[in-house]
Formats: C-alpha cells, structure tokens, sequence
C-alpha cells in the first residue's frame, strides 16, 4: 500500500528553505553579533596570552589551572553526546514519535562537538602547536594520555556523526530536489555524488549499524567514558576521584542534550508553525524522558554528597562541604529540580503542560548543567589532597574574555542552525508518515 | 612530635664516643681526625666556635683525607662573608642564629651540625651499607643514576636563600617558584614547621603520564623529569595532575626570556631549562645542563638551591648511591639520632623520622625528607623571612596574573 507525501507536508517540510522573515534577519545578527563580541576578546588573548584571563596556576601560584573553558568544554560534548544517542535510539529502537527531531539533535551535535573543539583551542597556550604536537606523539601517547583518548574519541565521533547525517540527508534531498533553491545546486551537486535509488535501502541498513554504535559507544566510552576520565582517574584530587563520574556525567549530558533539543524543536515549531510537524506529543515524549533523567542526574549528586560527608577521608570529605556550602552549586540543583517538578506536576495533571514553560524549564537546566560543570572542575581544582598551600583555594571568577567564549560559542550553534536550515531540511521526510511505504514501492 | 623523638645522642657519654671510635676504625680514615671533628661540633653547638671557625679549622685535613670538602658551600664562610657583604649575608645569618634562645628546636637541628665530622668519614669510607640504608625508590631501578634530594627539614630554617638563588639562575617569571619554602603550623602546636617544595622527579610521574604530546618526560640516563618547550601545548593537564603543585605555567611573556643555549639546552639538545615561552609549562629541573657537565665539571651533582642553602639542608645526589651526599647525610643523620635500645631491643635503630610526599598517590617520588610529614590539617603561614623581605612575589594571581595584559605590558617595560 502506498500512502503519497501530500504537498503541504513537503511545503512544510522546506519552508525554511524557502521562507524570508524579519525573525530570522535579526537571529542572524545576533548570533554573528555574539561570535563578534567573542572573536573580539579572543584577539586580545592571542595577542597577550591567557594572561588575561582569570586562570591561575593551583599550588603557590594560587587559582585554577582549569576554569569556564573546560566547564564549558565538557558541557558542550554532554550536549552533543546526548543528542546524538537521542537520535541513534531513535533509529536503532524505531522510536517513531521522536523522528520529527532526529535530524535536529544530529545537527545539534555536529554544532556542539564543534564548540567543545573550539573550547579545546582557546584553552591551549599554544593552539599553533596543536597540529604539529598532537600528530606525532599520537601512537606512543594514546596508550597513556587521557586527553589523547579524549581527542581520538571525538575525533571519531564528529566522523561517525557527519558521516550518519549525509547519508540520511541524501534520500531527502533528492526526493525534494524540485523544492529546494537553484542556486545551491553546485552543493546538492557534491552531496549527492553517485547517488542512486538503490542505495536507500544498505543505508538504512548501514545507519543501523552507525546506531548501534554510537549506542554502544557514547555510554562506554563517550561521556560515561573518556570525558569524565580526563578527572576521574586522577587520585591528586579529592572532588574528582572516582567511579561516579562516568554515570554522573552521563546524566547530565542526557539532561542538557534533551533540553536543548526541546528548546531547538520549540524555536523551529513557532517560527515556521510546525505545529502538525512536531505534534504535542514530541514534547510531552520528551519531557518524560527529561524528567527521567533530571532525576538521574540528582540522584548521582545525592550519592556523591552522601558518600562524601558521611566518614569520606579528609580530603573528600572538605571538598564536598565546600561543595555543598556554595550557593551556586544549589543554584544548579534548583534550577534542573524545578523542571523536573514541573515534569512530574504536568505528568499527573496534563493541562499543566505548556510547550512555553517547558522551554523555561529547559532553559534553567542548560544553565544548572553548566554551573554544575564549571563548578565541578573549579571546586575539584581548588580541594586537592595535597592542602597544604595558602593560596589554595583562592578565588576564580571567569574574565570577560572567558564569559565571551560562552556566548560565542551559543552563537556558533545558532548560526548552524539558521544557515543549515536554508540548505537541508531539519526535519527528515520519513518523518512524514507514509513516507517509508513509497521509498519501499519505487 | 615528641621531644624524645628528636633527641641529640647523648655525647657527654664516655661509651657514646668509644662506639663511634669503633665504627670508625673499621674505614680507611683517620679515626682520631673524625673524632676531633665531631668533638668541634660539639662546641660548635653549644656556641664555643663559629660554623665558620670550625670550617677554616678542618678544611685542610678534609681536602687532604677525602680529595674534596663537601661539607654544604664550596665556598669558605669568609668568603661568603665578603660576597654577601653587609646586608645581612650568610655568616651574620648563621651566627646570629646561635645568640637566638636557644630553644630546644634549635637545639636539636644543630644536633645535626655535630654529626658532620663524624658524617664525613663514615661518608667517604665508602661502601658501608649498614651505615647508609639506600633511599633508592623501590620501583626505581638500582641501576645508573637517578637524581633527587635528600631535604632536612628540621634544619630548614625558612630564610628563603634557596627560592631567591633558584630564581635567579632560571630566570622564572615574577611569582614563579619552581623551589618554594613553606612555613606551616599544625592545629593547636605553636611550632613553626617548614616544607620545601622542589619538583619530587617521580619515578612514576604523574604529570608526565597525562601529558598528551610527550613534553614531559622522564630522561632515562638519570631519572630528571623535565618538559621540552618545543613541543609543550600548554594544556595544563600536568598541572592539574601533579599532586604537589609544582608547575608553573607561562601565562604571558617571559620576564626575562633567557638565550644561553648551553644552560637551557640539555646535552640531548633539547630545550628543557630556564623560563618557559609563553603558553608552555615549567617547573624545577634539577638543573640538567650542571648535570650534564656543560656548565664545568664541578656543577655535576649539584644544583642552585643546594648551594645556597645555609642550613645545610638539601642535599643533592645520585639517590641510587649508597655513598651520594644525600644518602650519606641521611645516613649521618641517623647514626647521630640512635634510639635507645637498652630496654625495648626491638625498637628501630634511630628516632629520625622520614617521608616521601605523598608516596601512597603511587609517584614513587625522587625526594626524601628528613622530618615530619604536614597533616592534612596542616596550614602555611607567614615565615620568619617573607617572600617580599626576599624581593620576590608570593600570591602569583593577584600579585601578577590578576592584572592581565597589564602585568605583560610591566613585563615588556
């Protein structure tokens, strides 16, 4: 049987393609404004060095070696991890209500895995040596350095992603060639290099495959793995230390990544009145699956601060009283405790439910992940076991310069979204009921 | 820390002086010299005799019994005295620690003094293992060299010689203290402590596992830790990692960016030595070109802070030679502080207490410290002498870092 993609889907499908707005105008500036403001201060750091910044050096020095750049870094990844095993499930379980986003928490995490990378770069002293260091000490170095597995993993990541979106991306844009602009024809052109009908059906099979790898390495290796290992595995510092890290990570990469989807998927709904494309039910979908991990992510947090002022050893059990007396670190809890309070509220009583607050929610979490990350890396930094130094812990505020990177960062990904979304369409035509059926028939 | 646990042997005892006749018989040295020497220090103890008398008295027989006089200086304490000229140099320091009260502390430091003359001899006897317990790290092997320190810390007396001298021969940048010398106080105890804080060169370093490019490494002909600036990326992951904090990074220009090859450039001629460029990683070295003779044969197997250092209290030397100054001091320091074993026979030998820092974190570090370990209660304080007194910068952050571009502007100046 076969159920032929109506007209108005396909115009739904690539009307941001084609449509002009005012809203989109102005996103655009503003996402060019933020990388300005930041490629301005990044200047000024090339020129004089990470001097000014507000970094120091943990020890006599006083300070944090590692600051926002690294916070943000991790925070970034757990975005792009997270949106990337949201899809592969998706794909892998034939999670059919969720495939109207798929393709934007693939994007998501292209966008994001670029940030983190970008973190990487203005985090060195010397980004000039990044390529002629790197490369050759990579066969002797990979066996030992946490950082090297971090960058071989994502490195392997950012392929296995960009290799799933363009292969999913090339049954769409040939089946909707006739709606997409001329002059874009020499990129469709090169996307589309030997492509045939009979393709279709082994990259389905392939991205299968690419599924179910991403699913068996994200927890694995990805941000239950080698990202919180680059601390875990270091005994020199109390609030690092530890088995919990790898599912404390997780969750709340799987937190922010689910949020950011929500709030991405929202922005793209209102602005091009998607209201049939992602039904209700996406959201309220997704909003159970944040609040499950909301509730993972605390969990791990009460695990930790039991485990550490109950009878820990001196060095942990400081580090986690410093933890718990800072405002910020309950400003984080707060902040992903009351989405997931308003998750649980909505769940019993479905009219609480609105996709406006469920955007506020997710907002609160982004920031609450990031203020946990930041903190995590700051605090874990100031507590060592070695406590003996008056400078330690100091202080660490992030500069202007580093407060910068944050915004410039965001500013990337937004401008991904928007020049992408006038190029391939974000949400993928099996999203479109039927769809399948008529590919099968051809 | 008890005060028993400290106490000077008893050297008013007749027996006292027979045994040490006895073990020095068994050398090939002059017995009567070292006894003579040790009966000096005695009174050098109690005040009757300046460290610089004592010095001048057996320099002579020193050079002609052993070849050499590596009692701490190489230089005489008169000629110390003529260098450092009026501002309080070395002699004054030393002889004005003696007029002090003398408190039992101190006392007891220069309990260690007096072991000296019969350190020497049991030192350069040579070869007897009983005498010096080998302070080879157990994952380290017993073969060729390896570098690292014997630090006293109850003869330490914080006057900071040691973290100036580093600094001006490496050139660090203002805050920058690859030797750093802390003074800390334990909960409710009065005492001042000190800790010094060198680079540990661990045998199974940290910071050098961590390190994504192979900038930090472990040279394999004698064990120094050191970063080549070259290839550094400057991502502070040996920073966060290394358990004592004794990185320093470059955050902006150099102070004093330094261009003699023949120091910062090992014999390997890789650049490993001096203030690191910007962006990249430094800490203390152990001085690699002294080590590889390129600065003369006489800077072999030792290093900037052992030479200032006043108090006799760094030692510096192959750590897998028995008869290396470090071993040997360990060793003199023990016999001087014998336990008393007449009634529990099974007590150990001696009351010296030692440590490495941090051990149980698996470094299996390269320095071994004769005194208390800090408790993890342990706080610094402000020390006899401050950093400031010293001409130097403390509180690197707010002293130089928080000024951002400006403290590169200053540094440029």
């Amino acid at each position: 049987m076969s159920t032929r993609v109506s007209d108005v889907s396909r115009e739904a499908l690539v009307r941001p393609i084609q449509a002009r707005s005012k809203g989109f105008l102005l996103a655009l500036l503003a996402a060019l404004g933020a990388i300005g403001v930041w490629a301005f201060f990044y200047v000024q750091q090339l020129e004089h060095g990470l001097i000014v910044t507000n970094l120091g050096g943990w020890g006599s020095a006083g300070g944090v070696p590692w600051g926002l750049y690294i916070g943000a870094f991790i925070w970034w990844v757990g975005i792009a991890h997270g949106g990337i095993i949201l899809s592969a499930a998706v794909r892998l379980v034939g999670l059919k209500t969720y495939q109207p986003v798929a393709r934007m928490a693939e994007m998501l995490t292209i966008a994001a895995l670029t940030c983190a990378g970008l973190f990487i770069l203005i985090h060195v002293g010397r980004p000039d040596r990044l390529v002629t260091s790197v490369i050759p000490a990579w066969p002797w170095r990979v066996q030992w350095s946490p950082l090297t597995w971090d960058v071989t993993v994502i490195t392997a990541y950012f392929v296995l992603t960009g290799t799933y979106l363009l292969l999913t991306v090339r049954y769409d844009i040939h089946r909707l060639r006739d709606s997409l602009p001329d002059r874009l024809e020499p990129l469709y052109r090169a996307l589309m290099v030997g492509y045939s009908e009979k393709e279709d059906a082994v990259v389905e099979r392939l991205v299968w495959w690419l599924a179910f790898a991403i699913i068996i390495m994200a927890p694995l290796l990805l941000h239950g793995g080698v990202i919180p290992w680059l601390f875990a595995l270091l005994p020199s510092m109390a609030g690092w230390a530890g088995g919990v890290q790898g599912p404390s990570f997780l969750s709340i990469a799987l937190t922010s990544a689910v949020s950011g989807i929500i709030v991405i998927a929202a922005a793209f709904r209102r602005a091009y009145g998607w209201q049939d494309l992602i039904p209700d039910a996406v959201f309220r979908g997704l909003a159970k699956w944040l609040g499950f991990f909301s509730l993972m992510f605390l969990w791990l947090q009460l695990q930790q601060v039991m485990t550490g002022i109950f009878a820990a050893p001196t060095s942990l059990q400081h580090a986690t009283e410093v933890k718990i007396s800072t405002p910020t670190y309950w400003l984080a809890i707060g902040l992903v405790g009351l989405a997931l309070l308003y998750i649980f509220a909505s769940a019993l009583k479905p009219s609480l439910f609105s996709i406006r607050a469920m955007v506020v929610a997710c907002l609160g979490v982004l920031v609450g992940t990031l203020l946990e990350k930041v903190l995590f890396v700051v605090e874990g930094l100031q507590h060592a076991h070695f406590d003996l130094y008056a400078g330690v812990p100091g202080v660490y505020v992030p500069s202007v310069v580093e407060l910068s990177a944050l915004l410039g960062t965001v500013g990337i990904v937004v401008l991904f979204f928007l020049l992408a979304s006038k190029v391939i369409p974000v949400v993928e035509l099996h999203a479109i009921e039927g769809d399948h059926e008529e590919v099968d028939e051809r | 820390m008890t005060d028993e646990h400290r106490a000077p042997p008893a050297m008013d005892d007749p027996d006292y002086w027979d045994r040490m006749a006895d073990v020095l018989d068994e050398t090939d040295h002059d017995t009567e010299l070292g006894l003579e020497m040790a009966r000096d220090a005695q009174r050098l103890v109690a005040g009757e005799m300046t460290e610089a008398e004592y010095h001048e008295k057996y320099h002579d027989a020193v050079l002609t019994e052993f070849g050499e006089d590596e009692r701490g200086l190489d230089l005489s304490m008169a000629d110390v005295a003529e260098v450092d000229g009026a501002d309080g140099g070395l002699t004054e320091r030393v002889e004005g620690t003696f007029d002090d009260e003398a408190s039992r502390r101190e006392f007891v430091k220069k309990g260690g003094v007096a072991a000296m003359g019969l350190s020497m001899l049991l030192g350069g006897g040579g070869g007897d293992d009983e005498a010096a317990p080998s302070t080879a790290p157990a994952e380290a092997s017993d073969d060729g060299t390896r570098w690292g320190m014997v630090i006293n810390l109850n003869n330490c007396d914080g006057c900071l010689e040691c973290v100036a001298a580093c600094k001006g021969l490496h050139g660090t940048s203002t805050g920058a203290h690859w030797m750093y010398v802390m003074a800390y106080e334990e909960p409710e105890a009065e005492e001042e402590n000190f800790f010094v804080r060198t680079c540990m060169h661990c045998g199974d370093a940290p910071c050098e596992k961590v390190c994504p490019v192979g900038a930090r490494h472990t040279r394999e002909k004698d064990g120094l830790v050191l970063s080549d600036y070259d290839i550094c990326i400057g991502c502070r992951y040996c920073m966060v990692s290394c358990p004592y904090g004794a990185n320093y990074f470059q955050w902006g220009e150099p102070d004093r960016p330094m261009d003699n090859e023949n120091f910062t450039h090992d014999e390997r001629g890789r650049w490993v030595d001096g203030p690191p460029p910007e962006g990249v990683m430094g800490k203390c070295t152990f001085e690699p070109a002294w080590q590889d003779g390129q600065q003369g044969e006489n800077l072999v197997g030792t290093t900037m802070c052992e030479q200032a250092c006043t108090r006799d209290a760094i030692h510096f030397g192959d750590m897998n030679d028995p008869e290396s100054d470090p071993n040997q001091h360990l060793a003199a320091y023990e016999a001087a502080h014998e336990n008393d074993t007449s009634e529990f026979e099974n007590r150990p030998d001696d009351t010296v207490s030692t440590f490495r820092a941090l051990e149980e974190r698996g470094t299996d570090p390269g320095v071994v410290f004769i005194g208390d370990e800090p408790s993890p209660e342990a706080r610094q304080v402000e020390g006899p002498v401050t950093y400031e007194e010293q001409g130097l910068v403390d509180d690197r952050k707010s002293g130089v870092l928080d000024q951002g571009a400006a403290a590169n502007a200053e540094e440029e100046a």
